[in-house]
């Protein structure tokens, strides 16, 4: 049976290597879904490396590009999908297009990764915080903050699992009620080789009170800095909670497990690009990502998600 | 397999032309595409409504440039089709000579948009470009009877005039030439459209020996958007899997064509119900739907190698 169902990713576009819509469509297609992006900017490729050169969109220009979409009357959307974005004018015209998509789609799920920094420190401009606080998470249904990014959102730090819980709460009362709290410095039972991550997805039940699903995983290390694993995370958590709409665990252990295959054979390829006892460069580090189809397609699951 | 595809085309949001067209395909075959935008419209230009942006000349050297600084300028395979800008066409022509003294084993698959069926869609000024500048530095091109006509200045009346127009296209540069569409009878009747292709090989005794083939396509009774794009990029898979065997190269990648369209106009049909002309988002090429087909096309025509 083919799936019909229509995302609209609005995220950065590099010419080489896999950030942001680059990241995210790829495997979205594979797995069937149709994929109209916006690109926000067009780079020569990710920060990351030693140079990079290229042309952002403006909020008008976004603007411009719904217009004609609406025009044509295909603003038609089961899913929006959002990540790194640098302006506030232009996340406050995504948060305008997400209100309209959503009163012409009641059921559209907007999927939001609020990027503004990790460790402790934001990079992005500092006035990105208050409309992602106030305005993209109220109308945001996933969200994929890590601690950062959660302790930034509520104004709360979390130092425990109990304090990560109650952060995921206060987030679900902003608005998604679904969050995923994608890396933790909270302390793996399996040792410090290990990082946390924690769900909860908020349900209704039949008689109409809710109720919350939590769970735990523990993901290996990887000792190596990867760029595009958050819009690849964020893309593949949107599929499978497509397929898994009420079982948190089962999406989670997918996307996780889809994170592991294709950052396993991307550390293998760059440490055999780079050479014995040399450490991998940005380019060599690129998501082996149409390399891991396979595993995009049918991720073999290799973590569990512990129900808390 | 390691390949690098830089493509050079158009971005929509929604539907599948240019860049659109041609990234999937690629990649579910494995190859890694780099893709540079050359404008960002909503969708293409054969609905009521296109609205966007367009790259200049100027912004595609500088993307160049970016990727040039981080010394990843490296690619085995250059695409281009659309352009209706003559500067932006030379800067693609500066690119793809740099491209080609880094890698002499370069191949650059172009498909000269200019037109179909008598007369022009580009400004006029784009022609002296394509024929002195472009085919020059082309490897395989991919022109219709119009576009071959205009770039040889020779009229197509026969298949004998056909072949001399490929044989004087060699000539001017590629080895591999496909006439995409012409007006020629075709055996089976008018339901039927002729295609053909000639691909110039050097011999071990350093004469040159010509294949030449002929596909008999069924016409279709719709207008697709895209399937150029979708064409070049195939034929470019598909000549790197055959390199020295035109007649099986042409073969997939007519047969892919067949598929995808078949499935775009039964879903057309099906989405514009009984009696209703589809409309051009009805007849976006169903790609993603496509996918099995494009990994590993069943072979539905033969192409009949010419003896002259």
């Amino acid at each position: 049976i083919e799936m019909e169902c229509r995302v609209l990713s609005v995220q950065s576009h590099v010419v080489r290597g896999y950030v942001g819509n680059k990241s995210a469509t790829f495997p979205l297609q594979v797995l069937g879904f149709e994929v109209d992006s916006i690109n926000s900017v067009q780079f020569s490729n990710h920060t990351g490396y030693a140079h990079w050169k290229g042309q952002v969109l403006t909020a008008d220009e976004l603007n411009v590009l719904y217009e004609g979409i609406k025009l044509n009357n295909v603003n038609h959307y089961d899913y929006v999908l959002t990540g790194y974005t640098r302006d506030t004018s232009f996340l406050e015209t995504v948060v305008d297009i997400v209100q309209e998509l959503k009163r012409l789609n009641p059921k559209l799920v907007y999927v939001c990764d609020p990027v503004m920094g990790d460790q402790g420190s934001m990079y992005v401009p500092e006035n990105i915080l208050p409309v992602y606080r106030d305005k993209v998470v109220a109308v945001a249904d996933i969200l994929t903050p890590n601690q950062f990014e959660a302790e930034l959102l509520t104004g709360r730090k979390i130092s425990t699992e109990k304090d990560a819980l109650e952060v995921m709460d206060l987030l679900h009362q902003m608005g998604p009620d679904m969050v995923v709290l994608t890396s933790t410095d909270l302390i793996s039972p399996h040792g410090d080789q290990f990082l946390v991550a924690l769900g909860s997805q908020k349900m209704v039940r039949a008689d109409g009170t809710t109720s919350t699903q939590k769970i735990r995983m523990e993901m290996p290390k990887v000792d190596a800095v990867f760029v595009g694993t958050g819009d690849l995370f964020a893309a593949m958590l949107l599929a499978w909670t497509h397929h898994h709409p009420k079982d948190l665990k089962a999406a989670c252990e997918k996307t996780v497990s889809v994170l592991h295959h294709v950052i396993k054979r991307t550390i293998t390829y760059a440490n055999k690009m780079a050479g014995p006892g040399k450490r991998p460069s940005p380019a060599q580090l690129e998501l082996r990502m149409v390399q891991s189809k396979k595993d995009i397609e049918y991720p073999a699951i290799v973590v569990e998600a512990i129900v808390l | 397999m390691e390949c690098r595809v830089l493509s050079i085309q158009s971005h929509v949001v929604r539907g599948y032309v240019g860049n659109k067209s041609a990234s999937f395909p690629l990649q579910v075959l494995g190859f890694e595409v780099d893709s540079i935008n050359s404008v960002q419209f909503s969708n293409h230009t054969g609905y009521s409504h296109w609205k966007g942006q367009v790259l200049t000349a100027d912004e595609l050297h500088v993307l160049y440039e970016g990727i040039k600084l981080n010394n990843v300028h490296h690619y085995d395979y250059v695409l281009t089709g659309y352009t209706r800008d003559t500067s932006f066409l030379e800067m693609v022509v500066d690119i793809v000579q740099e491209l080609k003294r880094a890698n002499p084993n370069l191949v650059y698959v172009c498909d000269p948009v200019l037109g179909d069926h008598g007369s022009m869609y580009v400004p006029e000024n784009l022609h002296p470009v394509y024929k002195n500048k472009v085919v020059p530095v082309a490897d395989i091109i991919t022109p219709n009877q119009f576009e071959a006509e205009l770039l040889t200045g020779k009229n197509i009346s026969t298949e004998k005039d056909a072949v001399e127009v490929m044989d004087l296209l060699h000539k001017m540069g590629p080895d591999t030439v496909v006439i995409t569409s012409s007006d020629l009878p075709s055996r089976l009747g008018d339901r039927f459209l002729v295609s053909l292709g000639s691909q110039r090989t050097l011999m071990p005794d350093g004469t040159k020996s010509t294949q030449r083939v002929r596909m008999e396509i069924p016409k279709v009774d719709a207008v697709f958007v895209g399937t150029g794009d979708l064409f070049a990029a195939m034929l470019l898979a598909w000549t790197h899997h055959y390199p020295n065997d035109l007649k099986t190269a042409c073969e997939k990648t007519f047969s892919v064509m067949h598929h995808v369209i078949k499935r775009t106009i039964s879903y057309a049909h099906d989405l514009a119900g009984p009696g209703r002309k589809p409309s051009p988002p009805q007849l976006e090429l169903r790609m993603v739907q496509s996918k099995a087909d494009i990994e590993d096309p069943a072979i539905v025509m033969e192409a009949t190698v010419l003896n002259l």
